[in-house]
């Protein structure tokens, strides 16, 4: 099956870059979150990739907010320069273009 | 709580990354003091955050060609040119209870000790959110930290010198080429010591010292046997390799 590939950059106002590396059909099926943030605990970022994955792009903002915001209070993660909006933002924007 | 200060060194790239990583371990484990070091770069290097990608930060072609390094960091944030003639790097090793648990606390308060040695130079530095501090509202240091079982590594570079045309070789701009215009805008944006401070960097590292000693017990020291080993190990197995730097 042939996947389309997006890809987004989101600067955070006051905050850091993201960039949205993807690869979708119907569903996100290999997503990449890149950029000069800080996030700890750092190997936590796998986390909230792979919470994202099976996603259907069509899911709304405000839920892929949701879902991030979720990972990031169950696994006590501490983001700066960027936010669970903001990803999500910078993930519509990636499967929008 | 007793500090150990490493006077500056100069390493490649790999063993500079390696040494920080072997010392955050050694301190995790209780077996490292607390420890300050300043370090330089030979070769130069570009280090990047932990999440950005290589190939998209840096021409490694270019760097490949002017034999300067390139290396991901254990921590976030972005990526800086690390210039041997242009900049002096820290790194803080200690665990969260001496500085601070909370973190946006412990990165004002490791810079508030870069911001005391500038301003033994008379420098007016300040303290800008998240991880910068800046002069006139240009940045002077950037700054990255990473935190694990306890410890905090926090390190970041003070700029001496600005060497833009370099800096933009080997870094990538989004489709822009270099041009005056970019340099210019750079320099709006971007300082260094050497244009607030008649000193060399040994002056700028003797001060910097004084900054980060002041009111602390420490004593002069260097790496253990046991860390150098470790740190080679981390600068062979790790940090040189492309599946650390590529990772992204």
């Amino acid at each position: 099956m042939l996947f389309l590939k997006g890809f987004a950059r989101f600067k955070v106002p006051g905050g850091k870059l993201i960039e949205v590396k993807l690869n979708y059909s119907n569903s996100i099926q290999s997503i990449q979150i890149l950029g000069d943030f800080f996030l700890y605990p750092e190997a936590s970022l796998k986390d909230i990739e792979n919470s994202l994955l099976n996603l259907k792009v069509n899911e709304s903002e405000e839920n892929i907010a949701r879902i991030v915001s979720n990972v990031v209070k169950n696994k006590s993660i501490t983001l700066m320069g960027i936010t669970p909006e903001a990803i999500a933002k910078t993930i519509k924007m990636a499967v929008d273009k | 709580m007793r500090w150990r200060v490493i006077r500056l060194e100069v390493h490649d790239a790999y063993l500079n990354m390696g040494i920080d990583q072997a010392i955050m371990e050694g301190a995790e484990a209780g077996k490292s003091a607390p420890t300050i070091r300043f370090y330089k770069w030979m070769p130069s290097a570009v280090s990047i955050g932990r999440f950005q990608s290589m190939r998209e930060e840096v021409d490694i072609e270019k760097c490949m060609e002017l034999g300067i390094s390139y290396i991901r960091r254990v921590t976030g944030g972005g990526a800086v040119y690390h210039s041997n003639s242009g900049e002096i790097t820290y790194s803080v090793i200690a665990p969260t209870s001496i500085i601070s648990k909370d973190i946006r606390e412990s990165y004002r308060i490791v810079c508030g000790w870069v911001i005391d040695g500038l301003s033994k130079l008379g420098i007016n530095a300040s303290f800008a959110p998240i991880n910068d501090i800046v002069v006139d509202g240009k940045k002077i240091s950037g700054n990255a930290q990473t935190r694990s079982k306890g410890t905090i590594l926090q390190h970041g570079t003070i700029l001496y010198d600005l060497d833009i045309k370099t800096m933009f070789t080997v870094l990538r701009v989004s489709g822009e080429k270099i041009s005056d215009k970019m340099i210019k805008s750079v320099e709006e944006r971007v300082t260094c010591v050497k244009n607030y401070a008649d000193t060399d960097q040994e002056g700028l590292y003797e001060k910097l010292l004084e900054g980060f000693t002041a009111g602390k017990e420490f004593e002069f020291g260097s790496c253990t046997e046991e860390e150098m080993k470790r740190a080679e190990v981390l600068a062979k197995s790790v940090y040189s390799s492309d599946s650390w730097n590529f990772d992204r």
